[in-house]
């Protein structure tokens, strides 16, 4: 079973030391501060692409559109089993919204003959979750979001878990080729191990830029965007608002204050 | 040169989640006593796959050299060309010192346990052993299925390591070993344990200078250990004694299986153990940093946080300028390693300097914390005193001084003795 995998690098909000400051152009953030990971969701699709191939055999190849310094997360998820990378990169993608994002995906994917794409149910700095169902639309193929179980049924079908409110899985089967937007917490993110970092150094990171990946300049970016994102702002505190501040010892106190005097505890 | 390869770059990534939830989560009941810390390291090499990436290159290690014993050529193996994967390749040593300063920005007793266990046992074991000695005791250390232990130091010699009274006599084509080791890190729970003594054949001139690491199994007649000693830090590392009572042992215990001077093997072993120290001190210094200005900047007092008062701010800046000079020397040491350009008086400038930098940023960090810096539940508290041990083990700061004094009167044609003197 070949497998695609598509994965996105952005900032680590684990760290409660990252602020979020928007930058001069008032479309961005203050990038220089931030260390960066893998996104969330896509680690569990790149473990759910790794355990599939350890099972059913076939080749993972991870896809990225990103600048160099996203080589990081694509070497980590080579080091834990993936076979070969596609980067999609150019100063053009900048600003690409789901649409054009899913376009660039599709450039790289459509030659690549696999028989499943998995991307995570959302990225963790934007927040779309559209871009894994877009993306089965260019590519025609069904698709599954917030799936958190795959077992392989024959050749031709899988059978997927989707986790709904409250935890409750709703199955359904669906033929392949096909998409499948992975949910966190449906299996345990392996750590690369140092065998595999080693050999990940070694396998190809193929990149592609604008020429590459056979689209012109209006169906990318901003221009081959449907939705253009125009600014950012910080949400002003409303009057119903308190923002308690303090140490910690201070802040739950005056919290467990607040509960008690409205008599929600 | 100050920068991490891509590799390593990953491989720290890799290590610091693992060591923030994984080890962190078991750094309480390793301090207790609750876990062996073997089982923690059989952990770590399953998940990191250690194990299965030095097979391999181990098989092919001990087929090399079995084929030049067998043309009479001795050659030495090393866990540098393990980790390079092929024979002959070296691997960067900056592979090490991450490795160490990861795991001691969490655990400095899990590194000082993992470091005796392969850097010190296994590492003893390859460079010295033959290659039946290797396929015998080295596999099992490498596959994490047996813990090994390395004993140079005594009761009575410590600093002045090369005084030691374990004796081994000659008797048929067996050797009689009697004394005692002490503070030997994994001596506890070790299965496999190197053990250096003096060859009695009753000529004080020529035993003095015939000291030979053997090999001894646990279970051994006459081979027993002391519980693990109560130590002021590294309470997750079991340190112990070993006692040496009429144990028998034949030639194939003998590393090398011949008597040739073990005296600068056990020297390459210290060095090996001096280099590791920069490294963990550079993760204990860059934890305690991240710890202080993390609570300088949430800790309020009088009103303003602390990290606005001027004399905090010269704490974590004093602080910061340690792990700027600490990160540098273990780079340059590195890179003095990969040049084959190391020398010993840079190795014990840098153990010197890391080792009590690594104690005084632990007690400002204390110091900036107050009360809660003092109380178990800070990481900061721990690591202090874990800190201490670098000052002690692997030569004391001391004898780095009078090493480096020693080298610098050297190239002026004077010899000096560690002892105080001229070397006789």
């Amino acid at each position: 079973m070949n497998i695609v995998v598509c994965v996105k690098q952005v900032p680590d909000t684990s760290d409660p030391d990252t602020e979020v400051h928007i930058d001069g152009t008032g479309r961005g953030v203050d990038q220089s501060k931030f260390s960066f990971v893998i996104n969330d969701a896509d680690n569990y699709a790149v473990e759910e692409a790794i355990l599939l191939k350890e099972k059913h055999g076939g080749e993972v190849t991870v896809v990225n559109i990103g600048g160099e310094a996203a080589n990081q997360v694509i070497r980590m998820a080579l080091a834990k089993g993936g076979d070969g990378a596609v980067r999609l990169d150019d100063e053009s993608f900048v600003y690409s919204d789901v649409v054009a994002t899913a376009r660039l995906l599709k450039s790289a994917i459509k030659d690549l003959g696999c028989d499943l794409v998995l991307t995570g149910c959302m990225a963790s700095d934007d927040g779309y979750g559209a871009v894994g169902i877009a993306l089965a639309q260019m590519l025609e193929v069904p698709h599954a979001a917030y799936v958190k179980t795959v077992e392989v049924v024959d050749d031709k079908k899988l059978k997927v878990g989707r986790e709904l409110e409250g935890g409750l899985l709703e199955m359904n089967e669906i033929e392949m080729p096909c998409l499948l937007a992975i949910q966190t917490g449906g299996n345990e993110p392996r750590y690369a191990s140092f065998k595999g970092i080693r050999e990940a150094s070694k396998k190809e990171i193929k990149v592609m830029d604008l020429a590459a990946t056979g689209l012109s300049a209006d169906e990318v970016g901003e221009s081959g965007s449907v939705a253009v994102m125009t600014q950012y702002s910080v949400p002003e505190v409303g009057d119903l608002a308190e923002m308690i501040e303090g140490d910690p010892a201070e802040t739950s106190a005056k919290l467990a204050n607040i509960l008690k005097e409205k008599g929600l505890v | 040169m100050f920068e991490l390869s891509e590799q390593l770059e990953l491989i720290q990534q890799a290590l610091r989640p693992y060591c923030e939830k994984e080890l962190q989560s078991k750094v309480d009941a390793l301090e207790e006593g609750e876990l062996p810390v073997f089982e923690l390291m059989k952990d770590f090499d399953g998940v990191f796959g250690i194990s299965s990436m030095l097979a391999g290159p181990l098989k092919k290690m001990i087929e090399r050299k079995r084929k030049k014993e067998e043309e009479g050529v001795e050659e030495r193996g090393s866990i540098d060309e393990l980790l390079g994967g092929e024979v002959g390749t070296a691997i960067d040593p900056m592979l090490l010192f991450v490795v160490a300063k990861e795991l001691s920005r969490v655990s400095p007793s899990f590194a000082l346990s993992f470091g005796a266990h392969l850097g010190l046992c296994g590492q003893t074991i390859l460079s010295k052993g033959t290659s039946d000695q290797i396929e015998k005791y080295a596999l099992p250390i490498f596959a994490f299925e047996k813990m090994g232990c390395w004993g140079l130091t005594e009761p009575e010699a410590g600093s002045d390591a090369f005084a030691l009274t374990t004796t081994a006599v000659p008797d048929g084509d067996q050797y009689v070993l009697n004394g005692s080791k002490t503070f030997i890190t994994n001596a506890p729970y070790a299965d496999i344990f190197i053990v250096y003594a003096k060859i009695d054949r009753g000529d004080a001139k020529t035993d003095k200078r015939m000291i030979y690491p053997f090999v001894l199994e646990r279970g051994t007649q006459g081979l027993s250990v002391g519980k693990p000693m109560h130590k002021m830090g590294m309470r997750g590392s079991p340190t112990g004694e070993i006692f040496l009572d009429d144990v028998r042992v034949g030639l194939d215990q003998l590393l090398g299986k011949k008597e040739k001077t073990g005296r600068a093997q056990a020297k390459e072993t210290l060095a090996s153990e001096r280099e590791e120290a920069p490294a963990m001190a550079w993760g204990i210094i860059e934890r305690c940093l991240d710890e202080s200005v993390k609570y300088a900047i949430e800790r309020k007092q009088f009103g303003r946080r602390l990290v606005e008062f001027q004399l905090i701010q010269d704490k974590i800046a004093r602080m910061y300028v340690h792990l700027e000079n600490v990160r540098n020397l273990a780079y340059k040491q590195a890179w003095a390693m990969r040049e084959g350009r190391g020398s010993l008086r840079d190795a014990c400038a840098a153990k010197f300097y890391a080792s009590a930098a690594a104690v005084e940023v632990g007690m400002e960090a204390i110091q900036l914390m107050g009360g809660y810096g003092y109380m178990h539940e800070q990481h900061v508290e721990m690591l202090t005193r874990d800190a201490k041990l670098l000052m002690i083990g692997g030569g004391t700061s001391e004898i780095q001084l009078l090493n480096i004094a020693k080298e610098l009167a050297r190239d002026k044609g004077v010899k000096l003795s560690l002892a105080g003197g001229l070397q006789v």
